[in-house]
């Protein structure tokens, strides 16, 4: 303004780090008016302090890019730091949709940034794995993936596997879950009266690695009066892709899957994984500018989280006591991409003789962050140390949340400090409630 | 007009007798007069109600005494604000500000407001509002030299430039005369009462905690402790009539004491004769002064107790209290002792930030003419 | 090589890589703190660990002759913490451990990176908290509290950040580190921790700081007044207090700022207010009770048409909530805004406000109100569009004009936000050269090189009668240091 001094550094050589389609819209970054509400709430800024590590920072970054800054490797680095765990949303007293400016700067990056060896050949790896259910499948336990022909190489050469070693050894400690559970059927018919149509997303990790989850998933539905629709060959939502840049390739899984449930016909289309959720949720906007941009918007409108659908529906099944107290955990993409907080406290509320515990601060993510914790284990450890102590200051006997990737995070964390405390989904302690089974059937401890 | 007189035998600070004695009637005349006392290089001690001109140690040298009997008054008093300006020179006792008040208890018969202010005194209630700095909201100064400066202003919330309001709280006149004060005001409480209790000195700390782990807000928590004996402690609460009933019943049975409306006779008077010392703790390590053999009295809810220094032993007690003083993690000074003692024991004990109190007294009167040797370190 | 690469390599060498940021952009993200029209890209970004390497820095930039300026959480709203271009940038966010809460001393020990509120929450369990609560605690740092002597909407009860530390380890201009006050009160000599409090990082930075815990209230009640004008309101906030009631709170706002909480946060505040009061009591539980039916008459019986009592600390936490977010929530109904700080006479305050709203109309500019009504401390918030020509130009002239009442009133052109870059320039109107001259001597006892934080608070430097060091070839090298 008037008397402010100015800046003194001139312009400097180069491209500028943006180019014309998509880049992190100018309006957006204007809203911010540099508050710093969303400082603690950013887990890299709780890490490190600096102010390119926050949400604040980034967004100031993205501007100097529109100014004409170019796209360094420093710029790269800071964005590539960003959990995309939206704490800084829910934070943001001015609305700033950090959600949407993250996500084209990452599409920026991803098209425009050269990724040097090992890093590229990391990613690489792990776009060839994750989205694909079936590829992921043959995962479970450790050393078969040296026997998962045509991947072996990829996976080896990446390093990805000594990456993925601390998480399947997690997962190796759910043992029990990790039995065989059969494929679900097509169709499930609702217990009593129908309410709902609803078409059931099965996800990638998600079934890969916690089958229970799926199968309690749809029983939970079908017991409170829904007809459960689970459309064969889904593939990946996409949220992994989208969360990362890598836009193409979310646009793809996104049209097939809008394809595929488009054909089952339901009211809803439920997800029991918060990243994919909130990811089918934004459908309309990723596919804007596409064919498919009014199936698309059509779509994401009838996309609930499993918690979200069931209390709105309210109770139907009766609920056995369960006597337990459990820690709920916020997965991001639930309580911050999706807003979805109170309904799954309720529906535990519900369940008789259940106590929930809140967990210190809720806001601040676990590290998993979809495959953050692969790409940044050091980083992604220390914010689950820190996510594991507050959860076991709970004193709780069960760790409930509605994310696979927090689940596996947070186990090997409490593992890690010595801990122990049995972990389920939000729909394996209300399956467990409806069927009259004992706590013991949730209290198998990881680590 | 002369802007001094000569000064009478009773003109002396500490012993050291004076030779000129002025008493400017505002601050304009205030400043003609330092502005002379510089030009003519005068050693200067401002004096108020002269009930503190024992404390601390006598000035290396003293040629005018400021006195501010003539600069007395309220000046304004803002009923609606809670906030009053008065003059220097203003007894405290006796403000006269209805149904509000000037929440520092006058602690010395006859002190003024600006030595108050100057020797940063404090009673039983500094508890629940606090001290100098915390009611001080604006002051106006002469410099040595005459220059005329405030800080702050009249409204309590104010960050506005340096608060030299708090620089010249308890700064003994060394850097200048302070002519006008504003305070923040409190509305005078509807009731009070108190709860009293008197318990062998090894009970005091558990009683302490007690009171502290109730949440009555008391407006002073005082001690009593003769040099020999069981130790009494009074807690004072304020407010409203009905919520008074109510904490000092709580209070009964926290202490398992006697609640009343009566101030024990003791109460906000130093307890020393001749000599005094002031001694700080923090909070959960008062009971560690105890126990010393010599009468000491004053708020344990805020870590301020005074001590009766013997005179016959001083050197040896003073260093025995002080020792005890630093070792819990305060300070031991003495405030104000006979000429025979004062010589013979450190007034003021260790002083940290001494070299920044050197540079800022260096700068404010650089001629070291005001108050010269009264202070820490010799300021 | 310049003197600012140099020094970088000497703490980068001293300090570790890791502390030091010299990337051009990088150092861009630094430019402003929370008034980010004020923008100086700095020189040279440094990170301490802790008090030693905070010391080691300051000791380096006074070897090197070169200015320094402290940043906390960079949340200012005078810009105080606005770079130096030639300078270092010294930011206590690495900074925040808590280092000890001492509840039977109520006394906590912290770092100057700690988030206020989060010492709150490290006291809690024992029963304690800490009182200051500026609008912005979940992110403000302590140093940076301690700087500005920040308030809050409690302080009208509980003052100010001045009144709640107690000690404070502080490094001095020359890079010393000197212990302040402490753990007891009244420490002998000059009370140079009152002083130091809220001198805006001029007179060194605060590297550990003891605060004072206040036992946690066994009752609190708040209420939510919904009134069909300012005036109505102002007027029920006057009776209040003349009645000898001291709220631990008394906020104001007027519809322009309920409409933007209310579309940042859903409040839900009545509809059709014109203003609404939330006034807060909190004590002993029977002297709450009888002030508060107190206060709800008096609310009533100066015209409020809707009164609501927080049932719950969620409800409570809503009412705040609208409140607390108001300055951030205004982006949504306007594309910028000037965030004033003035003080006045709460006695005035009806008056004022008309004042307020005549200037706005003269210059067909919005003011939306947002003040802590307690004690008369308006934060008047400035609306305009940058995008439109002439608009940013008319703003800071009602922005300024605001500032002219608050003195023409008897009051203050700040009374938490500091004066920092900003409000220099008002200083001459509020106090006289000589004033600013004597405040200056306190400067130039901590600082005489006048390389703290300079361009802050005072428009005119004053020199402090010393050459300043010059760092000359001959001399030893800050490299020695280490």
């Amino acid at each position: 303004m008037v008397d402010a001094p100015r800046d003194v550094l001139g312009p400097v050589a180069g491209e500028p780090a943006f180019d014309d389609h998509r880049p992190p819209r100018r309006d957006l970054v204007s809203d911010c008016v540099h508050c710093g509400f969303c400082l603690t709430t950013c887990p890299t800024y709780v890490l490190w302090g600096e102010e390119a590590d926050s949400p604040r920072g980034r967004i100031h970054l993205m501007k100097q890019g529109l100014d004409g800054e170019p796209m360094t490797d420093s710029m790269v680095r800071h964005v590539d730091a960003c959990l995309g765990c939206m704490a800084c949303v829910t934070a943001c007293p001015s609305g700033v949709r950090y959600d949407s400016l993250i996500e084209d700067t990452r599409a920026q990056v991803e098209r425009r940034h050269p990724r040097k060896g090992r890093d590229r050949a990391l990613r690489e790896a792990i776009f060839a794995l994750f989205p694909y259910p079936r590829r992921l499948r043959l995962l479970r336990g450790p050393l078969r993936a040296y026997q998962i022909s045509g991947l072996q190489r990829l996976v080896a050469r990446s390093g990805l596997l000594a990456r993925l070693a601390p998480t399947l050894a997690t997962l190796d400690s759910l043992a029990p879950r990790l039995r065989r559970v059969p494929r679900p059927p097509g169709r499930v018919p609702a217990r009593g009266p129908r309410r709902a149509v609803v078409g059931m997303l099965t996800g990638c990790v998600q079934d890969a690695f916690f089958p229970d989850v799926n199968a309690a998933t749809i029983r939970v539905l079908a017991a409170e009066g829904c007809d459960v629709v689970i459309p064969p060959g889904q593939g990946c939502c996409g949220a992994l892709s989208v969360h990362n840049g890598r836009e193409e390739q979310a646009r793809g899984f996104a049209r097939a899957l809008i394809d595929r449930f488009e054909r089952a016909g339901v009211d809803f289309v439920v997800v029991n994984a918060a990243g994919c959720g909130s990811s089918m949720k934004e459908y309309a906007e990723l596919l804007r500018d596409d064919p498919y941009a009014e199936r698309a918007a059509a779509f994401a409108a009838k996309v609930r989280d499993l918690s979200e659908l069931l209390a709105g529906l309210g109770p139907a099944a009766r609920r056995h006591p369960l006597p337990l107290t459990v820690a709920y955990h916020d997965a991001c993409h639930l309580a911050h991409a999706q807003g979805v907080r109170a309904q799954p406290r309720a529906l535990l509320a519900g369940i008789p003789g259940l106590e929930v515990r809140e967990i210190a601060d809720p806001e601040i993510c676990c590290g998993s962050a979809g495959v953050w914790n692969i790409l940044n284990p050091g980083p992604a450890a220390e914010l689950g140390d820190r996510k594991a102590s507050n959860v076991l200051a709970t004193g709780a006997s069960l760790l409930v949340t509605a994310n696979p990737g927090c689940l596996m995070q947070v186990a090997a964390a409490v593992r890690r400090q010595g801990g122990a405390i049995a972990l389920a989904h939000t729909a394996q302690v209300l399956d467990a409630s409806i069927r009259g089974l004992p706590p013991s059937a949730l209290l198998t401890p990881a680590g | 007009m002369a802007l001094w007189t000569a000064a009478t035998e009773a003109d002396t600070v500490g012993g050291v007798p004076a030779r000129f004695v002025a008493a400017p009637a505002d601050t304009a005349e205030a400043a003609e007069v330092l502005r002379a006392a510089a030009a003519a290089d005068l050693a200067v001690v401002v004096r108020g109600g002269g009930s503190k001109l024992d404390w601390g140690m006598p000035p290396r040298r003293l040629d005018l005494i400021v006195d501010t009997r003539n600069l007395t008054g309220v000046v304004e008093h803002a009923a609606g604000d809670l906030i009053v300006v008065v003059r220097a020179g203003t007894p405290l006792a006796g403000l006269g500000l209805g149904d509000q008040q000037l929440a520092l208890d006058p602690v010395r018969p006859g002190a003024t407001v600006g030595g108050t202010v100057a020797a940063n005194t404090s009673g039983p209630r500094r508890l629940g509002y606090g001290t100098v700095r915390d009611l001080l909201i604006g002051i106006t100064v002469v410099r040595p030299g005459g220059m005329v400066a405030r800080a702050g202003g009249k409204v309590v919330k104010n960050v506005a430039g340096y608060d030299l309001g708090k620089l010249f709280t308890g700064s003994y006149g060394t850097l200048g005369l302070i002519t006008e004060c504003a305070f923040r005001l409190h509305p005078r409480p509807a009731a009070h009462a108190l709860v009293v209790r008197t318990a062998p000195a090894e009970q005091i700390g558990a009683l302490l905690a007690a009171v502290r782990a109730e949440q009555v807000v008391p407006a002073a928590v005082e001690l009593d402790a003769p040099a020999e004996g069981p130790v009494t402690l009074a807690v004072l609460v304020e407010g409203t009539p009905a919520g008074v009933l109510d904490r000092a019943a709580t209070l009964e049975k926290a202490l398992g004491g006697q609640a009343t409306d009566e101030f024990p006779p003791w109460w906000g008077a130093y307890p020393w004769t001749e000599a005094g010392m002031k001694l700080t703790a923090p909070l959960s390590r008062v009971p560690d002064l105890l126990s010393q053999g010599v009468a000491l009295r004053g708020s344990a809810g805020t870590g301020v107790l005074y001590a009766d220094v013997p005179v016959d032993d001083a050197p040896a007690v003073v260093e025995r209290l002080r020792a005890a003083a630093i070792r819990a993690g305060g300070h031991g000074v003495v405030l104000t002792a006979p000429p025979g003692v004062r010589e013979r024991v450190d007034m003021w004990g260790p002083v940290p930030g001494l070299e920044l109190m050197r540079r800022v007294k260096d700068q404010f009167d650089p001629g070291h003419l005001f108050a010269p040797g009264r202070f820490v370190g010799g300021i | 090589m310049t003197v600012l690469d140099r020094l970088a390599d000497v703490l980068r060498s001293g300090l570790g890589a890791g502390r030091v940021i010299s990337d051009r952009q990088e150092l861009r993200t630094y430019e402003c703190d929370g008034l980010a029209h004020y923008k100086v890209t700095p020189g040279l970004v440094v990170l301490p660990r802790d008090a030693g390497e905070c010391a080691r820095t300051v000791r380096a930039c006074v070897e090197a002759n070169v200015p320094f300026v402290a940043r906390g959480s960079g949340t200012g709203l005078s810009g105080g913490a606005l770079p130096h271009a030639d300078g270092v940038l010294i930011v206590t966010s690495k900074m925040r451990a808590i280092v000890e809460v001492a509840p039977d001393d109520e006394r906590a020990v912290v770092e100057p990176g700690v988030i206020n509120l989060h010492v709150t929450h490290a006291a809690t369990p024992a029963g304690y908290y800490y009182a200051p609560d500026p609008s912005s605690q979940q992110i403000c740092s302590i140093g940076g509290n301690v700087a500005e002597n920040s308030g809050g909407a409690h302080c009208l009860k509980y003052g100010f950040t001045a009144n709640h530390v107690t000690g404070a380890q502080v490094v001095t201009p020359a890079g010393d580190l000197v212990e302040l006050g402490g753990r007891a009160p009244d420490a002998p000599g000059y009370d140079l921790l009152g002083a130091f409090v809220g001198s805006e990082g001029t007179l060194g930075i605060a590297t550990r700081v003891t605060v004072r815990l206040t036992r946690l209230p066994e009752s609190v009640r708040t209420l939510l007044a919904a009134f069909a004008t300012t005036d109505q309101a102002g007027a029920a906030t006057s009776a209040i207090i003349a009645a000898g009631v001291v709220p631990a709170a008394v906020e104001m706002m007027d519809a322009l700022a309920i409409e933007a909480a209310e579309a940042a946060v859903a409040c839900g505040y009545p509809a059709g207010a014109g203003a609404v009061l939330i006034v807060e009591l909190d004590g002993p539980q029977a002297e709450v009770e009888a002030q508060f039916a107190q206060v709800t008459a008096l609310c009533e019986g100066n015209g409020a048409f809707e009164l609501r009592i927080a049932a719950d600390p969620a409800q409570r936490a809503l009412f705040w909530k609208g409140r607390k977010s108001a300055f951030a929530a205004v982006g949504r109904i306007s594309p910028d805004y000037i965030v004033q700080d003035g003080v006045i006479p709460r006695t005035a305050l009806p008056e004022v406000l008309h004042r307020i709203d005549e200037v706005s109309r003269a210059h067909g500019v919005r003011v939306a109100n947002v003040f802590h009504a307690g004690d008369g401390n308006l934060h008047p918030l400035v609306l305009f569009d940058d995008g439109v020509p002439g608009q940013a130009e008319r703003a800071e002239e009602v922005s300024g004009a605001i500032i002219d009442l608050c003195i023409e009133y008897g009051g203050s052109i700040t009374g938490e936000h500091g004066v920092g870059m900003d409000k220099a320039k008002y200083m001459p109107r509020m106090f006289t050269a000589d004033d600013l001259e004597t405040m200056q001597l306190l400067r130039c006892a901590f600082d005489p090189a006048g390389l703290a934080n300079p361009g802050k608070i005072f428009p005119t430097p004053r020199l402090c009668g010393e050459v300043p060091r010059r760092h000359k070839a001959d001399e030893p090298r800050p490299a020695e240091l280490f």
